[in-house]
């Protein structure tokens, strides 16, 4: 299924900002990445989705050149990565899982420290660390040592750092972990205004619900093989469909379940005693041609509701039926 | 914030590459508690160097006599100092940062973990240049008061070159130790063993067996001898050991007699004669230009010093970040 998903709905191979194909790792017996095709297109915001164990971070080790493939290919904005290759990472910010920095060095050093590594002049340095240090909270204490940075100040500043130098694909692991719940506010406001820039952003998360209000896009893996992959909306639709309707009605419901089980875009219907749960493919808002149904059948509608597919329920179908 | 306002080119020069990791390292080593301290011994120790006889003289009425060779003669930093300095500069450079985790964020950005290493070493050669340059100009200082005008000043330089040799063999065997084991509890306590052992066994191996000539080719204190100048009253110039360690020491005595022998010696327990003293149970093995011992002593430090490092960089070129 996840390869069909991925031919119909992947981007073109030319605006791709991540491709791998048919990537491996293995550690030992243990396959962590399991022949992995994924394509991420170019100014999307694409989520990677996948319990514990099912080689997200692996694979984006690989992409970051920390890990080595045992077999397969990763492109990195049009850049191959193997071995040691900088040239791969000029136009990447990464920020890793519970970042860790030189605890002896401040914070506005490491970001000029960093930017030098990336080539960039002195001035250009200054005014982009001041107002990174602005956007993601730290302003006011770019001149503390890092040692004495609280958790989630380290992974502020693991974000500036991401975003440093002006690139072009950002890949932000758990980007949230360890932040109070404004703090986690901030952070998809950040994401935003990256993507609203032309940014590519590479965001692999526990938290579904993130996920679901920032990404356009998402891929979900599991024991190291992509189960589905494309616009986040197209693929709740594929796997869940699109929304539930939940109608209790004042009669019996049989007369109304033939009536409502004969349009086209009902999927599946099952009754609780009064009430009918109808599952749809549309993508649409169906309450209206539902509730002629149902009246043409000589139905009253007591109560009704739509209610949309959640990516939670998404994800733990797919995860399940792998299992 | 504008993310598309980028004015510099992507292309990093080496060399702002290169000074960006010696600035991290350095920032690292000076503000390292175990350096300073080990910095504070080396002052207190010269410092004591330079007043203990002082204040023995005055203790028992003696008058103070000018010294113009007293720095020429305490020159060359001591085995122990050259390898504590070693020990506290590098031995997190490598494991340190594995540990900790601060080798993902450095991995991930546009740099070669060649030019990583390199500006590790370089960082590290700065560090303990500059403390010995301190140490040199205060002993100098400090003798010039003490003893009056000094000579052979011109040497410090050179002395100070070979202690940084002598140091460095250190410095190479603790980096290579680092890379391999990338834990800096088990790096220092390998490289103490390593440093006790080289000491305690070329002491034994010296003195009381004929297979000096190995020392020649192992880091540390080396094997003993004494400086013969041929056509002088006093045949023996002083004693001397010939290792790696003691390189500077050589440098002053090559310079002060630079047609002088070698001559080894062992202890013969049962070949003494009670009136012949501590010296008739010396046996004299073989002697050789001391030239050709201050070459091989430079060659030795050089070829593990390349050989260690080249090993450092193979395994941090090809280290995997799994955690």
């Amino acid at each position: 299924m996840g390869r069909a998903l991925l031919k119909s709905l992947g981007p073109k191979p030319l605006d791709l900002a991540i491709e791998t194909i048919d990537l491996t790792k293995r550690y030992g017996s243990l396959v962590a990445v399991n022949r992995l095709n994924l394509r991420v297109g170019k100014g999307t915001i694409h989520g990677f989705l996948g319990p514990n164990g099912a080689g997200k971070t692996t694979t984006i080790k690989i992409l970051v050149g920390l890990l080595k493939p045992d077999g397969g290919r990763a492109i990195v904005l049009g850049e191959e990565v193997h071995g040691d290759n900088p040239r791969s990472r000029l136009k990447i910010g990464y920020m890793p899982e519970l970042p860790k920095f030189p605890r002896h060095l401040k914070g506005w050093e490491l970001l000029d420290i960093y930017g030098q590594m990336y080539g960039m002049p002195l001035q250009e340095r200054r005014t982009r660390i001041k107002r990174l240090m602005e956007l993601v909270g730290l302003k006011g204490r770019e001149n503390d040592l890092i040692g004495e940075y609280s958790k989630g100040m380290q992974q502020r500043l693991g974000i500036a750092q991401a975003l440093l130098s002006e690139p072009e694909l950002v890949i932000l692991d758990e980007p949230s972990l360890g932040l109070d719940p404004v703090g986690m506010v901030e952070v998809r406001e950040i994401i935003r205004e990256i993507a609203r820039e032309g940014v590519t952003v590479f965001l692999s998360s526990h938290l579904l619900s993130e996920v679901e209000q920032v990404c356009t896009h998402i891929s979900i893996i599991h024991r190291g093989v992509c189960l589905a992959e494309g616009p986040l909306k197209d693929i709740i639709s594929k796997i869940s469909g699109s929304a539930i309707l939940e109608v209790e009605v004042a009669e019996t419901p049989d007369k109304i379940v033939e009536a409502v089980k004969r349009l086209p875009f009902v999927s599946n219907i099952h009754v609780e005693g009064s009430r009918v749960i109808i599952e749809t493919n549309a993508n649409g808002d169906v309450r209206p041609q539902i509730s002629r149904a149902i009246i043409e059948a000589g139905g009253t509608i007591i109560y009704m509701n739509l209610r949309m597919r959640s990516l939670e329920e998404t994800f733990m179908r797919l995860i399940m039926k792998s299992r | 914030m504008n993310f598309e306002d980028k004015s510099w080119s992507r292309e990093p020069k080496l060399m702002r590459q290169l000074w960006a990791v010696i600035k991290y390292e350095l920032l690292w080593n000076i503000r390292k508690k175990k350096f300073l301290g080990v910095l504070i011994v080396a002052f207190a120790i010269t410092t004591l160097n330079l007043t203990l006889p002082v204040i023995l003289r005055r203790t028992y009425d003696m008058p103070i006599e000018s010294n113009p060779n007293y720095i020429v003669s305490n020159s060359g930093i001591g085995g122990l100092m050259l390898f504590l300095f070693a020990l506290v500069t590098v031995m997190n450079s490598i494991s340190g940062e594995f540990e900790s985790g601060t080798i993902v964020p450095l991995l991930t950005k546009p740099i070669s973990r060649t030019l990583i290493l390199i500006g590790k070493i370089a960082a590290a050669f700065i560090t303990i240049f500059a403390a010995y340059l301190l140490l040199y100009t205060y002993m100098i200082v400090g003798g010039t008061i003490i003893y009056g005008p000094q000579n052979n000043l011109d040497l410090t330089p050179l002395c100070i070159l070979g202690d940084l040799l002598s140091t460095f063999v250190w410095v190479s065997i603790i980096l290579a130790l680092g890379s391999l084991t990338k834990n800096t509890i088990l790096t220092s306590v390998i490289a103490i063993m390593v440093f006790l052992a080289m000491n305690i066994g070329s002491s034994i191996i010296s003195v009381f067996t004929e297979s000096a000539w190995m020392l020649h080719y192992l880091p540390g204190n080396g094997a003993a001898g004494y400086i013969k100048v041929e056509g002088q009253p006093t045949a023996y110039a002083g004693s001397i050991s010939t290792g790696t360690d003691n390189i500077t020491k050589m440098i002053i005595q090559y310079y002060l007699h630079p047609s002088a022998n070698v001559t080894y010696v062992k202890v013969e327990l049962r070949g003494g004669s009670p009136q012949g003293g501590l010296s008739s149970l010396l046996k004299e093995l073989y002697s050789e230009p001391l030239s050709l011992v201050l070459f091989r002593a430079i060659s030795v430090a050089a070829a593990y010093i390349i050989a260690l490092i080249t090993l450092a960089w193979y395994i941090f070129k090809r280290a995997q970040i799994l955690e």
